[in-house]
């Protein structure tokens, strides 16, 4: 089996090493296509194409974002092939407000929202709403921990690009827990 | 940034920046003078607290899905059936593939030299099965159940068909390279109450069967022995096919071609030097 230890010269192999990212590369591909069955499809292409390009040449650099790079440009593939056109990822982002979020009621009650208990099920539904541009550059960068540029090595674009819409996202997410901490505050 | 850039640009709230501050992304210059705003200016403090609870809550609240039960099975079986065979590939297909090469190579040894004598020892039952099972493949009569050149695809059929696990070599891994050999497809055979695997390669246009079995089912034995590089071959000669037997690992092997029969201008085997020459060099495991 797969994962039973190391090598003679304590290297994970290949195979245990890319195993690791599992849960991350399905979190990932929930976030990307919001189906469980798609998902798990998108996971399992994504080892397939990993190991036999690991066959070809071992990769080099931060494993965990090759890895992730490679689950989007199948599901960018997939969309492009079901679309019949060509797809911009972010093309549902372009009408939204940028960076119009820190108003002068947030910092006046920034604790409120964590004060009630920020629920994982709420921030899920939060991020569920936003648009997928948006969702995605969150779940890299809070809950996978990439830096900005090795986020824009996954998405294939500059880092400026990353940076302006990481703040368009943190934004448009924080405007929704505040629509909920309105909500929930009865305010 | 001169000094007088600097204290004005400290007066200036740094709510636009504190996404890139929480993301470490701010560096050098712009780092102090972010720090020493906010340690001056509560609102921009309170901002900057506000989006640290959320970037820490955002981040406990992973992972937001489950990940199926089954799905890490699979994906092993998708890792154990593609092992890379660059640095780590398992010691067993590595063996299978020393010795398969091994063989090609007293295969050419042996043709060369036309041996006129096979010393009459009754050869095993595998290799008579072995040579049974690829005259019925060359009369069409063995249909293939998997047709396929690629090492993996035949690996990932045999996955959980078999009572060993078999894993085909590739070689060259360089896509770019040709493939002195090329593998066209496999099926099942039954064998002593079990199933064994049947490869058929194609050397030149010529069919060789690759029969894989078990050693606790089968042991090779008979014809002439020839122990090169820690193995020991049987070569024999049934009906006139030829038929190497070996065991290694665990596993029992029989590789039997018509080479002779085919006569020997097409034929890699009876070539000396040249370019064919250098393809057989080209099998033998770095
Ligand atoms: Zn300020």
């Amino acid at each position: 089996m797969i994962g039973q230890g190391e090598d003679k010269e304590g290297q994970k192999s290949i195979e245990q090493a890319i195993l690791e990212y599992l849960e991350a590369l399905y979190g990932y591909a929930m976030s990307l296509a919001r189906n469980p069955v798609e998902a798990e499809d998108l996971v399992q292409e994504t080892y397939l194409r990993a190991i036999k390009g690991a066959r070809r040449s071992m990769p080099t650099g931060d494993l965990k974002a090759w890895l992730f790079r490679i689950l989007r440009n199948i599901w960018i593939n997939q969309r492009r092939r079901a679309q019949g056109s060509e797809l911009l990822l972010g093309i549902d982002i372009e009408g939204l407000e940028s960076e119009s979020e820190w108003t002068v009621k947030n910092q006046q009650r920034p604790d409120t929202i964590f004060e009630q208990g920020l629920l994982r099920e709420n921030i899920r539904i939060a991020l569920e709403s936003l648009p997928e541009a948006f969702r995605e550059v969150i779940v890299l960068r809070c809950m996978e921990g990439f830096s900005y540029s090795q986020i824009a090595e996954i998405l294939g674009c500059p880092v400026g690009t990353v940076m302006s819409r990481i703040n368009r996202a943190r934004a448009e997410l924080r405007r929704r827990l505040n629509k909920w901490a309105d909500g929930f505050c009865g305010k | 940034m001169d000094f007088v850039g600097s204290r004005r640009a400290v007066n200036e709230h740094v709510i636009y920046q504190i996404p890139l501050y929480v993301d470490n992304e701010l560096q050098g210059d712009e780092q102090r003078l972010f720090e020493a705003h906010i340690n001056a200016c509560a609102s921009c403090w309170a901002a900057l607290e506000y989006e640290r609870r959320l970037i820490l809550a955002i981040h406990q609240a992973r992972p937001l899905y489950a990940t199926p039960e089954g799905l890490r099975e699979k994906v092993e079986q998708i890792l154990q059936n593609h092992q890379p065979i660059s640095k780590r590939f398992s010691s067993r297909t590595r063996r299978i593939f020393v010795a398969t090469t091994v063989v090609l190579g007293l295969m050419l040894a042996w043709f060369i030299a036309r041996p006129t004598h096979i010393p009459l020892v009754r050869p095993s039952e595998f290799a008579l099965v072995a040579v049974d099972t690829h005259q019925r493949y060359t009369r069409n009569q063995l249909p293939l159940e998997v047709i396929s050149s690629s090492p993996e695809e035949i690996s990932t059929w045999f996955a959980g068909k078999l009572p060993f696990n078999l894993k085909l070599p590739n070689y060259p891994e360089d896509l770019n390279q040709s493939k002195p050999y090329e593998i066209v497809g496999a099926r099942l055979i039954g064998f002593k109450h079990d199933y064994a695997a049947h490869v058929v390669y194609r050397l030149h246009n010529r069919p060789i069967s690759l029969v894989v079995t078990s050693e606790t089912i089968a042991q090779p034995s008979g014809g002439e022995k020839i122990p090169w590089q820690g193995l020991l071959f049987h070569f024999d000669v049934i009906n006139g096919w030829k038929v190497l037997t070996w065991s290694d690992k665990g596993l029992t092997y029989a590789l039997v071609s018509d080479f002779e029969e085919h006569g020997q201008a097409s034929c890699v085997v009876c070539h000396s030097g040249g370019q064919d020459q250098h393809k057989f060099e080209g099998l033998k495991f770095r």
